[in-house]
């Protein structure tokens, strides 16, 4: 598992930029968002994307699903419910990273 | 936390929070410099003002509009010869440059009764030209001229006009940065929404954070066009300044630079419910995957995979020639503030490039987090280097070439260490899979130059070699390259124009039917 959650969490922090937003909230929103539309489509559950701010974390997650797919073969041997522990120890890892860990002293601040 | 001490400055001791070494195991929770901080007494800093980002970098972009500093001539320094964001109107707004040309007696008796004049006889010097945008300097920020006044007082005596005012001073941030942020509020809480949007589409965009540089606007503009897409204002390269009083009519901010823009797009995302995607506009498969997203945005997907594949099929054979040349090359990667992060990670995967380190000028600790997470493990990130600090790392760590500004990179000269110029480019575009394969060419050409491989006999001590002959970058490059690859048939060098530019421009776009299943 901890091998999985590496290798998922090296191919966001170097392909993606959808996690650096400047403020805590957006990178809660944005984590939350993308990943959770990613485990949505990992799982075949249908996605919202009828809104306009939907449709920002569907595109990014319909492109992380893929690259998740076409670069770790072991996704496609694992079922629907380990797809979904996994994924969500990935938003744990990255919101670590990303916003409880983060040495990036600007993130509290309450105007953009 | 992997902090890293320069020699040359134990003397000012702050600065050891302000560079890591990003070591095995090491990741953003431990390893991140301090940033965007007031700079350090006594370290000598290359960032500029935040007049100079707010103006420099982000107002005089716009084309169509004259560009006025209030203060001292010297404040309107930059441009043609620092700046490189050209226009399709023949680049007005780099032809022309205007300060109020503010003297001791201004200071005085104050400026603003010059600053009218002045703003009278500019707009009647060009009179196509009916709008302005008007910078406090830190001269006239510290007399306390009402410039929003006399803005407001022309306005009011010439009804055609209309006149942007921007509040930021040199001193007003730790770099330009501030200004950066300073101009991005200002604009939409004084101008977004008071131009009714021109939509012409069914798929509209801001492109945000884009400043053409050399021509990276034109070039990314073209997919935009190819698919369908109607790019309502750029901000602010090649942009025009009534399109940017209508942002608030677009559909999506597609984000470039998010150290300079972030802001508008947060801003038009919290009072117009406009959302912002993130993209890289450096790299086939970052700008690839990036066409892909805003296509699949508004359900156009088929679109976009046309053109990454006629592009890639078109220009991978010639970035695929550089990469073999390139690999392994050492590089101190050393821009101004995103582009350490846009390329950090793509240099090393698609030209073969080691970065071995990264530093920001006006970055904050946000463009760290991005830069330290794509660059490979041992790579040295700094934060707001002075110059001092900048050769020690180029001594030790003995690059075959930086990626830096003009200044730094005259310096780098001097002890030998090829650049290029990572802020208005040598031979740009750099955006767009063309330009991606121009910067490789500009790359090979730094490293290979036989020029510069003769700036490392030092005519006073070695001995000048009399029996060489004629040398090019190749007969350097292939020495040590296997057969295949300098035969190859299918790889091959740059075949574009001297300058891309004209036919990107020239070219003509059909009106693309809506597609029918997509929601915007």
């Amino acid at each position: 598992m901890k091998e999985k959650i590496a290798q998922l969490e090296d191919y966001i922090m170097k392909h993606c930029l959808w996690q650096f937003h400047s403020r805590t909230w957006d990178r809660e929103r944005q984590n939350a968002g993308v990943l959770g539309t990613t485990m949505n489509i990992l799982c075949d559950e249908p996605v919202a994307n009828e809104t306009r701010e939907d449709r920002c974390y569907w595109v990014d997650a319909v492109c992380l699903a893929d690259a998740f797919k076409s670069r770790y073969s072991w996704l496609a041997e694992m079922d629907k419910a380990a797809i979904k522990t996994l994924m969500q120890a990935l938003k744990e890892r990255i919101d670590h990273l990303t916003i409880s860990g983060s040495l990036n002293k600007e993130l509290t601040d309450k105007q953009y | 936390m992997p902090y890293h001490e320069f020699e040359c400055s134990t003397c000012i001791p702050e600065r050891k929070k302000h560079a890591v070494i990003k070591g095995p195991g090491e990741d953003l929770t431990s390893a991140l410099p301090e940033g965007y901080l007031n700079t350090i007494p006594g370290s000598i800093t290359e960032r500029g003002c935040a007049y100079c980002g707010a103006k420099h970098v982000i107002g005089t972009p716009m084309k169509d509009v004259i560009h006025l500093s209030h203060g001292p001539v010297g404040c309107t320094y930059d441009t043609w010869q620092t700046k490189r964001y050209i226009s399709d109107n023949d680049n007005f707004q780099l032809k022309y440059t205007y300060a109020s040309d503010m003297k001791e007696k201004h200071i005085v008796f104050g400026a603003e009764k010059m600053l009218k004049q002045n703003i009278i006889e500019a707009f009647k010097a060009f009179p196509e030209i009916k709008r302005m945008t008007l910078y406090q300097t830190c001269a006239s920020a510290l007399i306390g001229d009402d410039i929003n006044a006399v803005a407001q007082e022309v306005m009011d005596e010439m009804p055609e006009v209309d006149i942007f005012v921007c509040n930021s001073p040199g001193f007003r941030g730790p770099s330009q940065s501030g200004g950066h942020h300073t101009i991005n509020i200002a604009w939409i809480k004084d101008k977004v929404g008071t131009v009714e949007p021109k939509i012409t589409g069914d798929y509209v965009i801001n492109y945000v954070g884009e400043y053409n540089i050399q021509g990276d606007e034109v070039i990314m503009q073209d997919y935009f066009k190819r698919m369908g897409i109607q790019v309502l204002s750029t901000f602010t390269g090649n942009g025009s300044y009534d399109d940017l009083r209508a942002m608030h009519g677009a559909h999506l901010n597609v984000l470039e630079c998010a150290r300079s823009a972030e802001y508008i797009c947060n801003e038009l995302r919290v009072r117009y419910g406009i959302p912002r995607l993130d993209i890289d506009g450096f790299g086939f498969e970052p700008l690839s995957q990036s066409l892909r997203k805003v296509a699949m945005f508004f359900g156009i997907e088929d679109r976009a995979q046309k053109i990454i594949d006629e592009e890639t099929a078109r220009w991978k054979p010639e970035l695929d020639w550089y990469k073999e040349r390139l690999m392994g090359k050492k590089v101190c990667l050393w821009p101004g503030g995103s582009k350490l992060w846009h390329w950090a990670h793509v240099i090393h995967e698609e030209m073969g490039l080691d970065v071995v380190s990264v530093y920001t000028k006006f970055g904050h600790q946000q463009d760290m987090e991005k830069g330290i997470a794509r660059c490979e493990e041992g790579a040295l990130a700094i934060d707001d280097p002075n110059e001092l600090e900048s050769v020690e790392a180029m001594l030790k760590l003995k690059p075959d070439i930086i990626f830096t500004g003009k200044r730094p990179g005259e310096v780098a000269k001097k002890i030998r260490v090829p650049y290029l110029n990572a802020h208005a480019y040598h031979n740009g575009p750099y955006k767009g899979y063309e330009g991606w394969v121009r910067f490789a060419r500009d790359i090979y050409n730094a490293i290979y130059s036989p020029i510069h491989q003769l700036s490392f006999l030092d005519i006073s001590k070695d001995k000048i070699p009399t029996n060489q002959g004629f040398a090019t970058q190749q007969m350097l490059s292939d020495t040590t390259l296997p057969e295949e690859v300098v035969s190859s048939r299918e790889m091959r060098q740059y075949t574009g124009n001297y300058d891309c530019i004209p036919d990107y421009l020239n070219k003509t776009y059909p009106y693309m039917q809506k597609t029918p299943t997509s929601e915007n």
